[in-house]
């Protein structure tokens, strides 16, 4: 999905179509699924995130003023409501660390297990050892990189929406972060 | 979502500050063209690296994709929608001591509005002013419990919702649907 056809596809999906509804499912989600795990939300939390933001973009379809601007939409409502879980986590537990749930696991994924074939296993591995340097990121790197690398990237006014930054920050503290992730992983010989 | 500034707070910090707490020294040259990266496309290729592993090694659950997908079904294009106006968790200052509060919601539109009251026994509301009305429990694309609601407005419902839910209310004129919200 190109982000200049987002406008089209929701006028369409208000007028009923399933096919734009889908095609908004998927070219946005990677956005959506990005904000949950740049604030770090456990699964379960994450999950329930991701439906109330998709069960209130299809209330609220027919009735957002900007339609192009359908991902910026979705990531500040992402973030708003990943705000109120981390809120509300801190009141009942507020001695408790931020859980890090997204570190790399142990258990292989069928997606990791296919990448675990002869020919992929350099691939696999590098991907690893980026991730594994990617998560060591200072919190700022590690939230802005995450939104970043969403499938089929990101406008800069959806990461300004998703993270609360202004939009003419994200170029040099993009920048910033890439070259950190690049020095720490030229310290490891790992490229 | 009239109280998205106030959570602005939280993470305020984090962006004031340098943040990169990260093990590697901030004497690193910053004119990167002495270590041949300080172009665009060397970021760009790593940012692709990056897109690979995340596709890899943290991708959109598969079950969500579904669940969006029928979320379809929840365009209401006809009924009002009550934003929520009020919400303990974001409005109320935090009483000491009490480790699960209630949460209290308000959701309003014009002329007509709900107070909710959720609780790890169920559910409680009234809808304002006062009369009866028939009121789905939403849960999801497929799934709502219909309850009434008698003629001071006052409803309840016996299990709390389990993830996002809202509120679909027939009164005698017309269709109201609360804002979907995470209980």
């Amino acid at each position: 999905m190109d982000r200049s056809d987002v406008g089209a596809l929701v006028r369409s999906a208000v007028d009923g179509d399933a096919a734009a509804w889908k095609a908004l499912v998927e070219g946005l989600s990677p956005l959506v699924w990005s904000v949950v795990r740049a604030h770090r939300l456990s699964d379960a939390d994450g999950h329930e995130v991701y439906q109330t933001v998709w069960f209130r973009f299809a209330q609220n379809l027919g009735r957002i003023r900007e339609p192009h601007k359908a991902g910026s939409w979705l990531a500040s409502t992402t973030r708003h409501e990943s705000l109120k879980v981390i809120r509300s986590s801190q009141r009942l537990m507020p001695t408790d660390d931020p859980q890090l749930l997204d570190r790399v696991s142990e258990d292989r994924t069928p997606e990791q297990s296919v990448l675990d074939s002869e020919e992929a296993a350099a691939e696999s591995e590098r991907i690893r050892r980026v991730w594994q340097e990617f998560e060591e990121l200072g919190e700022r790197c590690r939230q802005l990189l995450r939104v970043l690398m969403a499938a089929q990237p990101p406008s800069y006014q959806e990461v300004s929406a998703a993270l609360g930054i202004a939009v003419g920050s994200i170029g040099p503290l993009r920048q910033r972060c890439l070259r950190r992730l690049r020095a720490r992983l030229d310290a490891r010989g790992a490229l | 979502m009239g109280d998205m500034n106030g959570l602005n707070g939280l993470y305020g910090h984090d962006f004031d500050e340098d943040g990169f707490d990260d093990g590697v020294s901030d004497e690193e040259p910053e004119d990167g063209a002495a270590d041949g990266f300080d172009d665009g496309p060397d970021c760009d290729l790593l940012e692709e690296e990056l897109r690979r592993a995340a596709a890899v090694l943290d991708p959109v659950p598969t079950e969500l994709y579904r669940i969006a997908m029928e979320a379809f079904s929840l365009r209401d294009l006809d009924a009002r929608i009550a934003e929520l106006t009020f919400d303990s968790l974001t409005d109320a200052i935090p009483v000491r001591g009490v480790l699960d509060p209630p949460r209290m919601l308000t959701f309003s539109a014009e002329g007509l509005s709900v107070d909710v009251e959720v609780t790890s026994e169920g559910l409680m509301g009234q809808v304002l002013p006062p009369q009866t009305a028939r009121i789905e429990v939403l849960s999801g694309p497929r799934t709502a419990a219909p309850l009434t609601a008698d003629d001071l407005g006052r409803f309840t419902c016996d299990a709390p919702p389990a993830g996002p839910f809202a509120l679909r209310l027939r009164t005698g004129a017309e269709v109201v649907v609360t804002e979907w919200l995470r209980a």
